[in-house]
């Protein structure tokens, strides 16, 4: 087996401020081979956005990294140091955010600040990089590119920002693309759209892709393999297809059984609770002792809140952390 | 063809504010007294018949309302009348004595605004820092403190404690004789434009610090980061022109406003401005002077504003000019 594009180990992300300390990503692992798909799920909160931000190195103070390591194609990018890790970002990885009517500078064209990337990387003069530009914007189905390098981002409808967004993360060929959420704040219609592209250019371009996202029917779509996470710890990885078939974590069956149907977009409406185990995401500030998801989990024994399972291995390729599959784990102080 | 109308109308408006404002003062100045008789009053020697030949050149023995006429009707003609007590072209001596005034200002809110961009671009990529505290605190005490208090204490200091710059004036007697040099002229300058500048970069730095944290949160700001772009490049490129928005407001009133603001400075600093003059026509009842300066107050608020709202048009394409 060769080793994957991006290998994460025990990345943890802490916000320390003078009264209180809270660790939205706490140990994460996770792995992305080269044109893999990864869908990293869980509720609002509990560390997706932090996660992906963290392997760019951007996560926003007062936080930062504590601890772990970040393996992309066999360099520890906790190791790099600031200007070739900038050098790196846009280039190898670049990210799709989660709103793209505040992702786009409102004051300059598309083509400009587009262009301003792709002139960055690659050394190119303005017009070589427009050039670049259009060509994107064709490619993520964008009709009249050249009409569109000068219109401002007001100007485009929301589906349309999610592309020239897309469109800005492909600009130098990018070995992994970060997607946070890209569709979440689209209309459904347009979420199907841009799923499509998201897949499509997948295909066509051999990127490998973080698909972060809440909505278990995105993933089913998109993921070849998936990673569950709970209140900033992860809960489950596995193929996609043993996730939907066979899921062991107590949290993923929950999650499972709160989507009626694969294909149908996620309900907004329950983005907060889970109808059929109810209760919400802990207080990061103080989040239970043991197993995070204990106060919830319909199958929760008096050990879970005294021990903090760990991610383990129970088939290849499948890691689960609950002490009742089998997980390894540690006593937590009383 | 929008940005046409859309000055034609402002300077419309021009008209209106400036015909209702001199009116106003006009009459104001009308019911505090007669100039003349000022004059007269202080000059022991003056006879009865250069009284009433003052009176008549100046019109006084005609009613008021039709003094104003007279008055709005030369001033169509771009014609100022000449001052009653120094006898010179009002216009002329607008000129002369503006230069003294923009002299100081306009040198002192364009460093503001440099001053401004440095100190708040540092302070806001290390809000909370300590750093950050001390350029705040200075600047909320800067602000706060009345305005004649920062220039006294600028005249204590290096006027008569360290006696390096002049503590009046515009130039040295020895060199106004001389025909006033470059060097003098602008060694009297340093005080009052330390006061000014001071003032100035102490709101335009609140206001732009508290809007660059404001744009530094946004999404394309990290997005900017996260495509790889040089950091100077999103301060500058990007948050920078974003935060700049809405401190052009009030650039456009230090500019719309500087004459009126000018009497603090100028009387602090016995500085021959506008502010000055405004200050001793007011006290000689000099209406044709009061009433020219305010003309061109009125005249300079307007065209703030109207430069104000087309260099929003010009910076932000999501604001149209209706
Ligand atoms: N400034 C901060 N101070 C303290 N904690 C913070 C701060 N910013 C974020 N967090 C923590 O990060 C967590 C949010 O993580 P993140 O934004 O990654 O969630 P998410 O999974 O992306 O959720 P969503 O679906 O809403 O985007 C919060 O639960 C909070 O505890
Ligand atoms: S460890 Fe316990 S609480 Fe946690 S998921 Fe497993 S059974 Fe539920
Ligand atoms: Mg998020």
């Amino acid at each position: 087996m060769t080793a994957p594009l991006l290998d994460v180990e025990a990345l943890s992300i802490e916000f320390q401020t003078p009264s209180r300390k809270v660790r939205p990503v706490d140990g994460v692992d996770f792995a992305i081979g080269r044109n893999q798909t990864l869908g990293l799920v869980g509720e609002s909160g509990s560390g997706k956005t932090m996660s992906s931000l963290g392997l760019l190195r951007l996560v926003p103070r007062p936080g930062r990294i504590v601890g772990g390591r970040i393996g992309f194609d066999g360099q520890d990018l906790l190791a790099l140091s600031e200007p070739e890790m900038a050098a790196l970002r846009g280039r190898r990885m670049a990210m799709v955010f989660q709103n793209p009517a505040y992702s786009l500078n409102p004051l300059l064209t598309i083509g400009r600040q587009l262009g301003e990337i792709v002139a960055w990387h690659e050394r190119l003069g303005r017009a070589d990089a427009e050039a670049r530009v259009a060509d994107l914007l064709g490619l993520v189905g964008i009709a009249d590119p050249g009409a569109r390098l000068r219109q401002f981002p007001h100007e485009l409808s929301g589906g349309m920002k999610q592309r020239v967004c897309i469109a800005r993360a492909l600009l130098c060929d990018p070995w992994l693309i970060l997607a946070d959420e890209p569709t979440t704040n689209l209309d459904v219609t347009i979420q199907a759209q841009i799923l499509d592209l998201l897949r499509s250019l997948k295909e066509r371009l051999h990127t490998a892709m973080l698909l972060v996202t809440h909505d278990m029917g995105v993933v089913a779509r998109m993921a070849d393999r998936i990673t569950v996470m709970y209140a900033g710890r992860v809960c489950e990885t596995a193929d996609a297809r043993t996730i939907f078939r066979a899921p062991l974590h107590p949290y993923t069956i929950a999650l499972l059984e709160s989507v009626p149907r694969a294909d149908r977009a996620y309900d907004r409406g329950r983005r907060e609770t889970l109808p059929v185990i109810g209760g919400r995401l802990p207080d990061m500030t103080h989040p239970p002792a043991g197993c995070r998801f204990h106060p919830r989990c319909p199958e929760a024994i008096a050990e879970c809140s005294r021990v903090l399972p760990l991610a383990t291995p129970v088939a290849p390729g499948h890691v689960v952390s609950c002490i009742r599959r089998g997980s390894a784990s540690i006593p937590v102080a009383a | 063809m929008g940005i046409l109308r859309f000055i034609l109308r402002r300077l419309m408006f021009a008209v209106v504010l400036i015909v209702g404002v001199s009116a106003i003062i006009f009459f104001l100045v009308n019911a505090i007294g007669n100039p003349v008789a000022m004059l007269a009053a202080s000059q022991p020697n003056a006879t009865e018949d250069s009284v009433a030949e003052l009176t008549r050149y100046y019109h006084l023995d005609q009613p008021a309302w039709l003094r104003y006429l007279l008055w709005l009707w030369n001033l169509a003609r771009l014609d100022f009348g000449s001052s009653i007590t120094y006898n010179q072209p009002v216009a002329q001596m607008l000129a002369i004595w503006g230069f003294e005034t923009l002299k100081i200002q306009i040198p002192a809110i364009l460093l503001a605004l440099g001053l401004a961009i440095l100190i708040a671009t540092i302070a806001s990529r290390r809000q909370g820092s300590r750093l950050d505290f001390g350029v705040m605190s200075t600047a909320l005490l800067g602000q706060s403190l009345p305005a004649f208090l920062m220039g006294v204490l600028l005249i204590l200091v290096f006027a008569y404690w360290l006696g390096i710059f002049p503590s009046y004036g515009a130039y040295s007697t020895r060199t106004l004789l001389l025909h006033s040099s470059l060097a003098d002229g602008l060694w009297h300058m340093v005080l009052p434009v330390a006061m000014l500048t001071f003032f100035n970069t102490a709101t335009l730095t609140l206001l732009l610090r508290a809007n660059m944290v404001e744009v530094l949160r946004h999404d394309y700001i990290m997005a900017a980061r996260a495509s790889g772009l040089p950091e100077r490049r999103i301060i500058f490129g990007h948050a920078l022109r974003n935060a700049i928005i809405p401190v052009l407001t009030y650039l456009g009133i230090l500019f719309g406003l500087m004459l009126a603001t000018a009497p603090v400075t100028e009387t602090v600093f016995t500085w021959p401005g506008l502010g000055f003059l405004y200050i001793n026509a007011i006290q000689q009842l000099d209406y044709p002077v009061i009433m020219g300066e305010s003309v061109v107050i009125a005249a300079m608020l307007v065209l703030a504003t109207l430069a104000t709202d087309i260099a929003y048009v010009l910076i932000d394409p999501r604001i149209r000019l209706d």
